[in-house]
């Protein structure tokens, strides 16, 4: 008798874990909300909480930037330059969720081609690629 | 297709998870606080398991752990002789209050004004948190170590379990209502208030009684020693798990056995639904927690199922395939998805 075939539930990511250095808890002790508080009577003067919003939109829209470039990576050849003026090439695969890591194919470096790799972030100092 | 239970695992202790609470359900959502013999108590969101913190101080195995109802404190039980009450939200401690042997279980009332503690020493204790330095009020009458102490019907009442005994006390007069006897060792207790249900493990048995009387309402047998049991905020189903590493899934109203899962790689010590009963999570001797979901196949937390349709040229290429691996026995696909899109 064969077992129906079954698929496993796709999950987003696995659930994170201690960062190992801290004991953790926001640091000003703060959580964040599920939904967005509806705006209370502000006690600080109107101008400073507008440049507060202002400053954070432009955030979010360069973060937004930021991902639309990773998006943009996918499948293309990248040209990472690394640290001791080490030059590496390989076609961008993705980065994981903190972006720490970068998941890269056909690694060209000085000492042969790596088929799959994962290159640290913090390995990297600054990367090309043309879209 | 059919779909197959994906746990999620999270890892961080180094030692045995025996306890484990859900808060209620706050605006922030709600939080699952994990005790372990590392000594080490750690504060997770409840619906993805993601670390928060971890409460610092004890000197021994904590034994027992709580969150009070807004998630805004957690009370802890450990073998250095000491109940401790936290701020939740920062994690400092604000409390030690001693004991005079290894503390078993934390509980607070509903408006967490008072603590319920009972340990090793046989006694049951209860502290005005609003008075730290007062001397709580004591209740003696187990000859054997307390495991677990709830509060119940409103805080007017103390259920107690020991070795072999699950005694029922009145607040407000600190006597004894009623007890039940069993001539096996009472492995957990559990109190939903909603019903007013109480479920107790013993043996291979799982035994669901009235939290008011302590007459018997219904149990099932399970195929080994089961260590924990939970029943779902509906009432529809309950989880148990035990020394077979495996977790169980009944029915509550026909017993049967609906699904079994392996997974951890020790006995399981606790299992408790979350509090809007979408998930449930397991703790156990392997030093892992793990999140079930109750309906496989749902979206929820990080379970996520992708329809064909949504699978488009948004999901970032390639995908990660991790091969058979000896922990899940199963082959398990990973999808790296950047959701920003407009």
């Amino acid at each position: 008798m064969q077992t129906p075939v079954t698929i496993p539930v796709p999950v987003l990511r696995l659930p994170r874990g201690p960062d190992g250095f801290s004991r953790g808890f926001a640091p000003d002790g703060r959580r964040a909300p599920l939904r967005p508080e509806v705006p209370e009577i502000q006690k600080c003067p109107i101008a400073q909480e507008s440049l507060e919003f202002q400053e954070q939109r432009a955030r979010a829209a360069l973060r937004e930037r930021y991902l639309r470039s990773l998006l943009a990576m996918v499948g293309h050849q990248v040209s990472f330059t690394l640290h001791e003026g080490v030059r590496v090439a390989a076609h961008f695969g993705a980065t994981d969720l903190d972006v720490a890591n970068f998941y890269v194919s056909q690694l060209q470096t000085p000492i042969g081609v790596q088929a799959e790799a994962l290159l640290r972030c913090s390995d990297i100092i600054s990367y090309t690629f043309k879209p | 297709m059919a779909m197959r239970q994906t746990p999620l695992t999270c890892s961080g202790h180094t030692r045995p998870v025996v306890d484990l609470a859900f808060s209620g359900i706050t605006p922030y959502g709600y939080f699952l606080i994990s005790a372990c013999k590392d000594g080490k108590p750690m504060l997770r969101q409840g619906d993805t398991g993601d670390w928060i913190g971890t409460f610092l101080g004890h000197k021994g195995a904590v034994w027992g752990a709580t969150l009070n109802k807004d998630a805004t404190k957690a009370a802890t039980a450990a073998a250095d002789f000491t109940a401790k009450v936290w701020d939740a939200v920062s994690g400092d401690e604000l409390m030690t209050l001693a004991h005079k042997h290894i503390v078993k279980t934390v509980d607070f009332t509903q408006d967490s004004n008072y603590l319920l503690t009972g340990g090793q020493d046989k006694l049951l204790r209860i502290y005005d948190l609003n008075k730290p330095e007062a001397e709580p009020k004591e209740i003696s009458g187990h000859t054997s170590g307390i495991k677990k102490a709830l509060w119940c019907s409103e805080d007017k009442q103390i259920l107690s379990a020991d070795d072999k005994t699950v005694r029922l006390w009145d607040h407000a007069t600190m006597t004894e209502v009623k007890s039940l006897n069993f001539n096996m060792s009472v492995s957990s207790m559990e109190y939903i208030p909603e019903g007013e249900i109480l479920v107790i493990t013993y043996g291979r048995s799982i035994a669901f009684h009235s939290a008011v009387s302590l007459d018997p309402i219904k149990s099932f047998e399970a195929p080994a020693t089961i260590n924990s049991a939970s029943l779902h905020p509906e009432k529809e189903f309950l989880v148990a798990g035990g020394e077979d590493f495996k977790l169980y899934k009944y029915d509550y109203n026909s017993g049967e056995e609906l699904e079994s899962y392996k997974g951890h790689f020790g006995p399981i010590h606790c299992v408790r639904f979350s509090p809007d009963g979408e998930l449930y999570a397991s703790g156990s001797e392997d030093g892992t927690l793990r999140l079930w979901q109750t309906v496989v196949g749902k979206t929820y937390g990080l379970w996520k199922c992708v329809l064909p349709e949504e699978d488009s040229g948004e999901l970032a290429k390639p995908k990660i395939g991790f091969p058979e691996t000896t922990e899940e026995n199963c082959f398990r696909e990973f999808r790296l998805h950047l959701s920003f899109s407009s």
